[in-house]
């Protein structure tokens, strides 16, 4: 029986914001069982226009990703008695993940130093843009504004345009990910101890402390020099053969070239078939060809135009320069190594669509992890967990949906 | 480490193959929780910069490459806190077998390097798990262990291209050609590493077995990207580039302010949120009330952006980010990871900055760490990234009981240093070894 490096976990997901749900839904790839509590109107994902109005399943593409594989059940939160249930689940869980406004549960007793009397082993996770204390903790956000203020778009862009942010959501998964594999080290700890923790994830602080932003601070540090946005043919570091830097269009689409300094001049010209111009005195050392960084540009622009990405993506790796192809998104899927990895898998979706979702990106000698399931519908799940978690009988249970509490 | 008060992964010790961003970050990150991490490092080729960078080269404390370089590099020294360094020669027999002494003592094993460099020295996991049948041991390279791909070189900027990142990203009236390379892949692989091995530690604990694990960098990337491919399926739109708007909501943007290179990111979701601004700004044309609807403001995006602009160009971006959180508007100032970070009082009082003292590179503010646990009781531990070789005596003395006659002996014959050996910048022990010859 396969069994994943993380079952027997049980998670409760509280949350109606991207990376806190990406917290749990990582979780639930090594194998947690996770819930997740929706008020009776349903997670305001699940209507997130990052769908489309054609979609047809009423739940949109980014709510169906966060939370394949999820039970969701729903509570009244509004209510006393609705609070008294997620206390009631929150006791036997062994992790809560939670996004509210830094205070906001303590208001309604559920916050973490009040659960761990009745809970002393919860591991419980705040992932919130701004941590849990400090003059911004209440500050209003979306990826864009909150990309701003991590030093990540301040270098992104042209110098003479508007920084520009990631396309995606990119700080928040990252904060997301970056929050479970926290969380996880801390239940570790809590095999040995048996203690629980509380972890205080900052999404600014994720992406502040990433190794892109990490970086450029040594610049300023030591040299007082901002890292400003620059032309797409240099790089921060200063020349390292420029010419063949940055996305280059080709015959099919586009390809990105980054060469590893002066070393790798040989490997570009034998690449480019101009091995003739290592002896030419205008491009044998790295100041020369820096200079003549134009002519040489327009010489590799030549050989990259009337060949297609896969060709490139063939001579770079026969080269040994890092380079790879832009794909668009809809040829991700498609691609020859995910397909043979079976990174994508087939998930059948209630409406009747099968939509090709993504699955685990690790593999585990002994710890195989089960295939991924579509995401839940609204409550689908409340009586069996609450028949499970809470030994409550039919009759109760009905009696509180009668109630609108569930 | 070194804290009174333990931490999440105290009790590990753990044993890093890696460079440039991915693994390193990786062990990072397992050292501020609290692992012992010991970077392998060599003498005949070290991934720490060039050995005789010129004079005034940049990435040294003050423009000054020193008389040790490999130990004052900036972006290495940044990423690699918290960790020990052991120089070991894998090429030779007694370096391969000071490294197994060592696995018989760790109980992670992790490797960013080309897929099959540990398998060359005599060190892929059916050999490693011979020596210590609980390791965890990890390969992450950039498409995984099998597949076309397995063997294709790659880095940050690569996986965000063939993930589909990069066709996203980007001014919408440029073209590809003017975008920026982005290596956040590479941090990516990173979190999901320590993800992937704190879960095997959870496993071990269960069960008492140890793990190979296969760690892909484009599928971790690639689940950060899920609703993107399942847009595509499910309607027939295609996400085209964006740049900073949205195709539902508007305004959104990033605005210029006063002084020099000075924005702020504002981001209009609801009509509340539009109808405050317009009163902030209190400009005529955005009172015609055919803007209350979202479509009609997509439709004169331009004209917003420029009334914004003009309104937001005289304002400094914090009196401008006070106004617009006041009223409930999500907005950010663009802040730079210079002089902007390290005066945001935000992160200073969150301690996000802690000074470190290198003895080779002298003092620097690190940035992190992006874990707080109640646990720890707010205290914060950064050592400064090892010296080369820093600890192998204490390695090879303390933890492996070797004797000062053998470690000598180490010494004489190159398998530890801690000075590196002419050309090992330069891709490697082969091209030492042909020196040597």
């Amino acid at each position: 029986m396969p069994y994943g490096a993380l079952e027997e976990i049980i998670v409760l997901d509280l949350s109606d914001r991207l990376a806190a749900s990406f917290c749990a839904k990582t979780l639930g790839l090594y194998g947690c069982e996770v819930v997740k509590v929706e008020p009776l109107s349903g997670d305001p994902l699940r209507k997130w226009t990052n769908s489309n109005p054609g979609n047809q399943s009423g739940d949109s593409p980014l709510f169906l990703h966060l939370n394949a594989g999820k039970k969701s059940i729903t509570i009244n939160l509004d209510d006393p008695k609705g609070q008294s249930i997620l206390a009631a689940l929150m006791k036997v869980c062994d992790v809560v993940v939670e996004t509210q406004k830094p205070g906001h549960l303590d208001k309604i007793g559920l916050a973490y130093n009040q659960i761990k009397k009745s809970n002393p082993s919860v591991i419980f996770t705040s992932i919130t843009p701004y941590g849990q204390t400090g003059p911004y903790k209440n500050f209003h956000y979306d990826e864009l504004t909150l990309f701003a203020m991590t030093g990540a778009m301040y270098r992104e862009g042209l110098p003479d345009r508007e920084p520009l942010r990631y396309s995606g959501e990119i700080a928040q998964y990252f904060a997301g990910n970056a929050a479970a594999a926290a969380t996880t080290a801390a239940l570790f700890k809590r095999t040995l101890t048996g203690h629980g923790d509380w972890l205080d994830i900052s999404i600014q602080e994720c992406m502040a402390g990433h190794p892109h932003q990490i970086g450029r601070r040594s610049p300023f540090i030591y040299a007082g020099e901002p890292d400003p946005r620059s032309q797409p043919r240099t790089s921060a570091s200063g020349a390292r053969e420029p010419y063949a830097v940055g996305t280059f269009r080709c015959k099919d689409g586009y390809f990105s070239f980054l060469p590893l300094g002066p070393r790798m001049w040989p490997n570009i010209a034998k690449m480019i078939n101009r091995e003739d111009l290592m002896a030419d005195p205008k491009y044998n050392d790295t100041i020369k060809r820096s200079e003549n960084r134009e002519n040489l540009e327009a010489i590799f622009q030549a050989w990259v135009d009337d060949k297609t990405r896969e060709e490139i993506f063939q001579a770079v790796q026969a080269a040994g320069v890092p380079g790879s192809p832009i794909l668009q998104p809809e040829e991700v899927h498609k691609n020859e190594q995910f397909q043979a990895r079976g990174f994508f898998q087939n998930v059948d979706h209630p409406n009747g669509q099968t939509l090709r979702m993504t699955g685990d990106p690790f593999r585990f000698s002994n710890a195989p992890t089960s295939s991924i399931k579509a995401a839940p519908k609204l409550s689908q799940n409340t009586n069996e967990v609450l028949r499970k978690l809470l030994e409550l009988s039919d009759d109760q249970i009905e009696i509180l949906a009668m109630e609108n509490i569930i | 480490m070194n804290s009174e008060v333990s931490q999440p992964l105290s009790s590990i010790r753990a044993l890093e193959l890696s460079e440039i961003w991915a693994g390193p970050f990786c062990g990072c990150l397992l050292g501020d929780m609290g692992a012992e991490v010991i970077k392998i490092e060599s003498i005949q080729r070290i991934g720490r910069g060039p050995i005789n960078p010129p004079a005034n080269a940049g990435g040294y404390p003050n423009a000054d490459p020193g008389k040790e370089p490999w130990n004052r590099q900036s972006n290495f020294n940044a990423i690699n806190r918290n960790k020990k360094s052991l120089t070991l020669d894998l090429k030779t027999r007694q370096g391969l077998n000071s490294f197994k002494d060592l696995v018989s003592q760790s109980d992670v094993v992790f490797c960013n390097y080309s897929r099959t460099v540990m398998e060359n020295f005599g060190l892929s996991y059916e050999q490693v798990r011979k020596i210590k049948p609980d390791i965890i041991y990890m390969l992450m390279p950039g498409y995984g262990n099998d597949g076309p791909y397995a063997n294709y070189r790659s880095m940050g900027m690569a996986i965000d291209a063939i993930t589909g990142h990069s066709f996203l990203r980007g001014y919408p009236d440029r073209d590809h050609s003017s975008n920026s390379l982005v290596h956040h892949p590479d941090a990516v692989a990173a979190i999901n590493g320590v993800m992937a091995l704190a879960s095997a530690l959870v496993y071990r604990a269960k069960t008492g077995k140890g793990q190979f694990i296969d760690l892909s960098q484009a599928e971790s990337f690639m689940t950060h990207l899920g609703e993107i491919y399942l847009e595509n399926q499910m309607t027939s739109s295609i996400r085209t580039r964006r740049g900073n708007r949205h195709p539902d909501f508007a305004p959104q943007g990033v605005y210029k302010c006063s002084g020099d290179d000075n924005w702020i990111a504002i981001s209009i979701k609801t009509d509340e949120e539009w109808s405050e601004l317009k009163t902030i700004i209190a400009d005529d044309t955005l009172e015609d009330t055919d803007l209350d609807s979202v479509e009609t403001r997509l439709q004169n995006h331009d004209h917003l952006d420029n009334v914004i602009n003009e309104w937001t160009s005289t304002l400094d971006r914090y009196d401008a980010l006070a106004l617009l959180q006041a009223a409930n508007i999500s907005s950010g100032v663009v802040i730079d990871c210079g002089a902007d970070s390290y005066a945001d009082p935000h992160l200073n009082e969150r301690d996000f900055f802690q000074i470190v003292d290198h003895p080779a590179a002298g003092l620097y503010p690190m940035s992190g760490p992006i874990f707080k646990f109640e646990s720890d009781q707010g205290r914060i531990t950064h050592n400064p990234a090892p010296c080369l070789g820093q600890d192998n005596e204490h390695i090879l003395e303390e933890l492996l009981g070797y004797s000062r006659d053998t470690i000598n002996k180490f010494e004489t014959e190159e398998i530890v240093g801690t000075v590196p050996l002419p050309g090992s910048d330069m891709g490697g022990s082969r091209r030492v070894a042909k020196q040597r010859e």
